[in-house]
């Protein structure tokens, strides 16, 4: 990479955060009022609040459960959308209570999974799997529907054996869409974290937000806000690392229609 | 091996093999009466206290009581109501914005950073912020639910326009076709299936933040309502509205599919089921 | 009955004004009642503003109420502030810390209170029938439930085992919503949890030990909540602040004398059942302030470093 092509994908990166960041910094430089603090006087209260023994307390059980939960979704999703997107039956079968699961909010879910599941970090990973599953789950589906038919006649012709069909031609066709389903259930994993951390909860950072929240120390709760945007960026910057690679296959393909 | 989802992809291949299986909604009734059935045993079984979570029967007939009230039914409206608002603003905005964003590398390369800073921020963190503005009303409510379904729809938009076919977009290039032709002819039939299910996410994500801003805030709705049988410890009556919020979501999905298969009658994943 | 109710409200303009009440500063003074918005937590707590609306008393005052029901201070607290809402319903401590972090807030009218008889109170510490734990002081190194940590319910079992002769230092409290404090409780979740009513009998009648009323234990008669507006409020609209806090008392006091008729306005705003709404017992619903109970629960804020520094007190209280 050049200089100037550097240079330049830096101003594109960090354009538009800057320009939003100094609009809010300007707008709120002289404000009086409690529930929306100067921006500085976040900024000012950001290291004393995270930097100072809360990253081990709890930002990283927060993280540590986030990653089980959307593992574990990631697993279930993929693997039941899989034989539900293949097998027309089961769709059937399983799409209404799929849906009816699916729209009952994690709040009101909570209560009911801490009946088998107790109050401890088992809970809490079972309240962000019930929630990132569906994006992953919905999007495999669909990914599997759509596959090519021509490809799929193809693999019967050709006699693939079922698990190079399954790696090959299912889970490779239906990889754009299993990622932009990973990608939603990465934001929505961010999300549940917090929910579940208003149930039973003595540490991390959505819990910590909330305390900060109820005791009324609105800028602590506004730089933990940033601070759920900021772990938003750094993840989403690794799964953007993982997807190039998983789907080098998809955007070579592109690139080569492109010049050819 | 080529792309999964795109328009051009579709060929002319009529690979449905047609067999006799029972139709598909009865398949589903059949799916929600094993759920029911489950939902009777596990209580009457043991497994869980019948106190904490009732059988299936006592959930209904306390389902039948909330029905005789007026107040169920207006919470049911009220749900309803913020939940079609919230959803078409969001759509509407995401679609729009999606196609602009995404239609554009110089935008979408200077808008990514924001984004991805700005959807992981949970609504949930921006109740106080709702209240603030709108007080314990609806419309306190609705700002959480067009902040949530609208990722859905504008992340779905922008992977749809990347998977545009490259060809078949220089190809309308080179015929200077215009933008707005560009994008009716080119960017909307690949991005749309994307769109669907972008909308079909909000759908169910428009409706869990309604029901979700109605419990915490507890501004007007079933979630208020939900919120205050927990707190009298009305426990059946509380079971009896979840169900109602989950056969909502049914019925929404079924909605949304039908449109689904009318907007996408020449898309693969729906002419099979077509078909077979 | 829409016609009576106007009627009752032209005969209490007439009546205000034959008695040459009402300030000015509102801005209803004859077009009819004003409408204010108050948000409350629909409890067993806040039955008083239910009945009194109910019987009249705040049309008298030529108030027209109504309410915008919230789950919990951390709603109520900043829609008061913005003056979405006219009056407010929270708990001393979340006064307490709001104030003491600047929020320009006022009691306008007392809420509920402590009955003051032990092992006969709205609210205590609740046990499993066949646990080791006897009194507050065994709560000592016990998890134990409450609605929410560093708030007034925490604060007070602390109060309860220290009374106790216990250590208060190391309890290991876990936030759980009221409704599903029991479940945890029974599984073993939790070794004690903190519950009021509906709850407290629900919990007693299926086998729960009460172990400590920890109000009680607090202080004599203490207030746990109140009606509060912003100072803002307070100041541009002082002739409906004191209407409203008049209405208030006459309505505590009515609903303090009349218990039956609480039991049944419950009926209306929430769904607790009748059965265990005719078995609970009823906080007391005081007329005044008990400025020595909201002392005690300033200097425990302050003891378990919910706080620095207490705020006045003054400043808070009308």
């Amino acid at each position: 990479m050049t200089v100037p092509a550097a240079l330049r994908r830096a101003l594109l990166l960090l354009g538009m955060p800057v320009v939003l960041v100094a609009a809010w910094w300007t707008a709120t430089a002289g404000s009086t009022d409690f529930f929306w603090p100067p921006l500085r006087t976040i900024l000012g209260t950001f290291d004393d609040t995270w930097f100072h023994g809360r990253i081990t307390s709890d930002v990283l059980p927060s993280l540590g459960r986030l990653a089980a939960g959307y593992l574990l979704a990631l697993a279930l999703g993929v693997g039941l959308g899989v034989a539900i997107g293949s097998v027309r039956v089961l769709r059937a079968l399983l799409e209404p209570v799929l849906e009816f699961f699916r729209a009952i909010p994690s709040p009101v879910l909570v209560p009911i999974l801490m009946l088998f599941a107790g109050i401890g970090n088992g809970m809490k990973i079972l309240v962000i799997v019930s929630g990132c599953v569906w994006p992953v789950l919905l999007n495999t589906v669909e990914g599997v529907r759509a596959l090519d038919e021509v490809l799929q006649d193809t693999a019967r012709c050709y006699r693939m054996r079922p698990h190079s069909r399954l790696v090959h031609l299912v889970l490779r066709g239906a990889s754009p869409q299993i990622t932009a389903g990973a990608r939603q259930a990465l934001s929505i994993g961010i999300i549940l974290m917090v929910i579940s951390e208003m149930f039973a909860a003595s540490n991390g950072v959505g819990f910590t937000i909330i305390q900060f929240q109820r005791g009324f120390s609105i800028p602590q709760m506004w730089s933990g806000i940033i601070l759920l945007g900021l772990i938003g960026i750094a993840l989403s910057a690794a799964f953007h690392v993982v997807e190039t690679r998983v789907l080098r296959w998809y955007t070579g393909l592109r690139r080569a229609q492109r010049e050819g | 091996m080529t792309a999964a989802v795109t328009a051009d992809a579709v060929g002319d291949g009529r690979g449905g093999r047609r067999h006799r299986t029972a139709p598909g909604w009865l398949l589903g009734l059949a799916g929600l009466a094993g759920l029911m059935a489950l939902a009777e045993a596990v209580p009457r079984a043991g497994l869980v206290k019948e106190r904490f979570l009732p059988p299936f029967s006592d959930m209904v007939s306390a389902l039948a009581d909330e029905a005789g009230t007026g107040a169920f039914w207006r919470a049911l409206l009220e749900t309803l109501r913020g939940w079609a608002i919230g959803l078409a603003v969001a759509t509407a905005a995401g679609v729009v914005l999606g196609v602009v964003i995404g239609g554009l590398p110089p935008v979408r390369a200077a808008m990514a950073s924001t984004i991805e800073f700005l959807r992981p921020i949970p609504s949930v963190a921006l109740i106080p912020l709702a209240v603030l503005l709108y007080g314990t009303t609806m419309r306190a409510t609705l700002l959480l639910v067009v902040y949530a379904s609208f990722w859905q729809v504008l992340v779905q938009v922008l992977y749809g326009v990347r998977d545009v076919d490259p060809v078949a977009r220089e190809t309308a290039r080179s015929y200077r076709f215009r933008t707005l032709t560009q994008v009716r002819t080119v960017l909307w039939p690949t991005a749309l299936p994307y769109v669907m299910t972008g909308f079909r996410l909000a759908a169910a994500v428009a409706l869990i933040l309604e029901i979700t801003g109605e419990l915490v805030i507890g501004s007007p709705g079933l979630g208020k309502q939900i919120a205050v049988a927990q707190s009298s410890g009305a426990v059946a009556s509380m079971y009896a509205l979840v169900i109602v919020v989950g056969l909502i979501g049914v019925v929404v999905n079924v909605i949304v599919r039908a449109v689904e298969r009318r907007v996408l009658r020449w898309h693969p994943s729906v002419r099979r089921e077509v078909v077979s | 009955m829409k016609r009576i109710r106007a009627a009752l409200a032209a005969t209490s303009v007439l009546l205000l004004a034959a008695c040459g009440g009402g300030g000015g500063s509102s801005n209803a003074s004859d077009k009819g009642p004003a409408t204010v918005k108050v948000s409350v937590i629909p409890i067993v707590d806040v039955a008083p503003v239910y009945l009194g609306d109910q019987q009249g008393f705040f049309a008298e005052q030529k108030l027209k109420l109504q309410f915008e029901t919230a789950q919990g201070g951390a709603a109520i607290v900043p829609a008061v502030v913005s003056g979405q809402v006219d009056f407010g319903f929270s708990n001393y401590t979340s006064l307490v810390l709001a104030r003491s972090k600047g929020l320009p807030l006022k009691v306008v009218a007392p809420g509920n209170a402590s009955t003051g008889v032990d092992k006969k109170d709205f609210g205590g510490v609740v046990v499993k029938a066949g646990s080791p734990i006897k009194t507050a002081k065994d709560l000592a190194g016990k998890r134990v439930a409450v609605n929410t940590l560093n708030n007034i319910n925490d604060t007070t079992v602390r109060a309860s085992i220290r009374k106790a002769g216990g250590d208060a230092k190391n309890v290991k409290f876990t936030e759980l919503a009221f409704p599903d404090m029991l479940a945890a409780l029974d599984k073993g979740n939790v070794d004690a949890v903190q519950v009021v009513e509906p709850f407290l009998t629900t919990a007693l009648k299926n086998g729960g030990r009460l172990v400590a009323s920890n109000y009680v234990d607090t202080a004599p008669d203490l207030t746990i909540a109140a009606y509060f507006t912003s100072q803002k409020t307070a100041a541009s609209k002082p002739d409906l602040v004191k209407r409203f806090a008049a209405a208030m008392q006459k309505s505590l006091q009515y609903a303090d004398q009349h218990p039956d008729a609480v039991r049944k306005v419950l009926g209306t705003y929430t769904k607790i059942d009748p059965s265990v709404a005719a078995a609970l017992t009823l906080p007391k619903f005081p007329t005044q302030v008990n400025g020595a109970g909201l002392q005690t629960l300033e200097n425990l804020a302050v003891q378990d470093g919910l706080i620095k520094k207490a705020p006045d007190a003054k400043e808070l209280l009308p």
